[in-house]
């Protein structure tokens, strides 16, 4: 390894990347991701357009019909429509959920006879609707109970003391931006490493470095280096969005922060220089990656479901990607702040830096210098 | 006009030559939407969890009974706090339940009996559903019912056992549709701008209007042959997903929406040099396009200034259009602002592509 070589094939990198403005692509398109889905998935639900039908018009109902009127989850209205013509307001997608309060509820609640109150979600987006039926039970169940049920009735029911540990407001952006963050360093540096190596390719300037002096080792640091180097940037940048624009508490180290991002950078853009082998032109490359990068990053993230909750193949396919690894230590600094005391942290780090060194050095050995 | 079928026939022709192109539109629309409606669920299910039991042990057993199969998992009993901590910290238990040692005699004499739960919060809806799956349990197992006299009729309408998977493979052929008629409108362009063949378009004898318009059409054509083929295979055969409304309606709203997206992939065109710049530029102008749509977040639950930024993504209008007919059923009288809105956003889109390309002719 010559230094003088590496330094200017090096500099020639970085003004190359600068020029083609890929540099616009490093820097918007990690932010830009992490801000769309920070702000974008919201599975909170609040504002759920609600239509009340009173049919019974006594204190029991408006004392009902209050509630859902002072709760920041439902924006109601109350109206006397019949059941068709409601019906038909979810299906112009004007309301998204209808309660029905049948005559004689406030009487038959008197007399603690059975009554029942009709609820219709609207259930083409699943898991808001899953969630508004919560809300419903929930509101209606309390309403009642702080009515009919006696002191001593009341005492003697279970009443759960639940405590959220890590994220105590169960708030979306807690969950989602560690997970994105995973999601962004392990897409980006792949597809730009890809594109550095398959662009000299698919221009045939590849022929300089098999016909020139230059070593294969130099070669890699030169084109690795300021991938490595100009995502470096965007751990930390991403940190600052995480941290002042989401609002998320940092409860563990930052060396461990940095020292892991940029272990999982090394193998993220391993995963490119793989993806640069194989392939011989940039759009192919750069599909290629999105494809290999996008699933498992979604999947296997904890994101969207705990590694805990996973089926049999899914736990094994999850333990494969180096995804979980990551993203565990980034939930553990964000949200749990135990670092490197917790011994599960300290084995997915040196997992990690296992998987690092490998993929690099398979990557290397199947970079070949002439012509294949 | 001789000329604008045969421009046509020459794309569609190019199209099905070009075998590497040919095989990736296929993969996105069968098993890209496959694999979105197969594999995403934002449900809380076969959840860990952890216990620790101080108490005799006749009703809690009794309770945890209740807790299985599919929304948990087989309880594991824990000797000591720590322990059951270290768990849900290193992510092994996702709910910890503590009963202490007078819950049972709290709950015979009717005193306050309290249920401790430890939730991971850090995969937030799957514990708020998990919490409130116990909560059931709890109400179930003490039969409020007996207390409060209260029945709650829940219809879920056009899902009632809120499947993910129709919903999911939805969104994703409709973010398939979008991304391709793009992609695949500049591409037809920027080809001609790589291989050098640009120059031999602009000698042609025809209208450049023709031209643009063919390119555009033939690319709409082979979006919708691919949107059929979708609808049919996978979203009809593999999901069984079932269409309340009617599917001409559908298909309509789509070949307005395909161009619409030509028109941003006619701009992209005009801008690009080669195929890789699409990629990045589409890539940093869709993106945002999808996610104002509605399509992971109802619009009006966004925050407000998204809000009002959705108003002119046509995808927003397309997405509620589309799910409106699928699952909703709405009446056609009811979709006319559906498509009013397609119709007026597509045109100005499409009208601007076209002249921005059209100046380069």
């Amino acid at each position: 390894m010559r230094i003088g070589v590496i330094k200017a094939y090096f500099k020639k990198e970085l003004l190359d990347i600068y020029r083609s403005k890929l540099i616009l692509m490093v820097y918007i398109m990690p932010s830009m991701l992490l801000i769309l889905f920070g702000y974008g998935i919201k599975t909170e639900v609040t504002h759920t357009r609600t239509l009340i039908i009173d049919n019974d018009q006594s204190k029991a109902s408006y004392d009902l019909v209050s509630t859902f009127e002072h709760s920041k989850y439902f924006n109601s209205e109350t109206k006397n429509l019949s059941e068709n013509r409601a019906l038909n307001l979810i299906k112009q997608d004007k309301k998204d959920l209808i309660i029905i309060i049948p005559e004689e509820f406030g009487k038959h609640l008197l007399k603690g006879l059975k009554t029942s109150v009709g609820v219709y979600i609207d259930g083409s987006f699943p898991s808001r609707a899953k969630t508004i039926e919560n809300y419903v039970n929930g509101v209606i169940y309390d309403a009642i109970m702080k009515r009919s049920g006696s002191e001593a009735e009341n005492r003697a029911l279970i009443t759960i003391n639940a405590r959220n540990l890590f994220n105590q407001s169960l708030r979306d952006e807690d969950m989602i931006v560690p997970g994105v963050i995973g999601l962004v360093l392990l897409i980006a540096p792949a597809i730009l490493s890809a594109l550095l190596i398959v662009k000299e390719k698919e221009n045939g300037t590849i022929f300089n470095f098999y016909s020139s002096s230059i070593k294969k080792s130099e070669f890699l640091a030169a084109k690795l280096l300021p991938v490595l180097l100009l995502h470096g940037i965007n751990i930390f940048i991403l940190f600052l969005w995480a941290i002042y624009l989401f609002e998320l508490p940092f409860r563990g180290s930052f060396l461990l922060y940095m020292f892991s991002s940029f272990i999982y950078i090394i193998i993220s853009l391993s995963v490119g220089l793989l993806v640069s082998i194989i392939t011989s032109s940039q759009i192919v490359a750069y599909v290629l990656t999105l494809i290999i990068t996008i699933i498992p990053g979604f999947l296997y993230s904890g994101m969207l479901m705990p590694i805990s909750s996973m089926e049999e193949e899914s736990v094994i396919e999850a333990h494969l990607y180096p995804v979980m690894y990551y993203t565990h230590i980034l939930y553990d600094v964000f949200l749990v702040g135990d670092g490197l005391s917790a011994s599960k942290n300290l084995f997915y780090l040196l997992i990690l830096v296992g998987y690092a060194t490998t993929l690099l050095t398979v990557g290397s050995l199947l970079l070949k210098k002439r012509i294949a | 006009m001789r000329a604008f079928p045969a421009i046509i026939r020459k794309e569609l022709l190019e199209f099905l030559r070009s075998y590497g192109l040919l095989i990736v539109v296929l993969y996105a629309f069968t098993f890209d939407v496959y694999i979105a409606g197969n594999g995403i669920n934002l449900d809380a299910r076969n959840v860990s969890v952890g216990i620790i039991d101080y108490s005799p042990g006749f009703i809690s057993n009794k309770m945890l009974s209740h807790l299985h199969y599919p929304q948990f998992q087989v309880p594991v009993f824990f000797a000591s706090q720590e322990k059951l901590n270290l768990a849900i910290r290193n992510k092994e238990i996702m709910v910890g339940i503590v009963f202490e040692s007078d819950f049972e005699k709290r709950y015979h004499t009717g005193n306050n009996p309290v249920l401790n739960l430890l939730l991971d919060a850090t995969a937030s809806t799957q514990a708020y559903l998990a919490l409130n799956y116990i909560q059931h349990i709890l109400m179930r197992f003490q039969d409020t019912l007996s207390l409060a006299p209260i029945e709650i009729q829940i219809h879920k309408l056009f899902n009632p056992n809120t499947s993910y998977s129709h919903f999911m493979a939805l969104s994703e052929l409709l973010s398939i549709i979008t991304i391709l008629a793009v992609i695949l409108t500049a591409a037809v362009f920027v080809k001609e701008k790589e291989n050098g063949t640009w120059d031999i378009m602009l000698l042609m004898p025809t209208d450049a209007k023709a031209v643009i318009l063919a390119k555009s059409l033939s690319q709409v054509i082979i979006v919708m042959i691919g949107t059929i083929v979708c609808v049919g295979t996978v979203l009809f055969g593999i999901f069984d997903l079932p269409i309340n409304g009617s599917l001409a309606a559908f298909m309509l709203l789509t070949f307005f929406y395909a161009f619409t997206s030509a028109g941003i992939g006619l701009f992209i065109a005009s801008v690009a040099r080669n195929i890789m710049q699409i990629a990045q530029l589409s890539v940093l102008i869709m993106m945002p396009l999808i996610f104002l749509s509605g399509a992971w977040t109802p619009v009006y639950a966004m925050h407000p200034i998204l809000e009002y930024l959705s108003i002119i993504s046509p995808l927003r209008y397309y997405i509620q259009g589309s799910e409106s007919i699928f699952f909703r059923g709405t009446a056609l009288i009811d979709l006319w602002e559906y498509f009013a809105r397609v119709i007026v956003l597509g045109g100005v889109m499409f009208w601007y592509g076209f002249r921005k390309i059209g100046k380069l002719f």
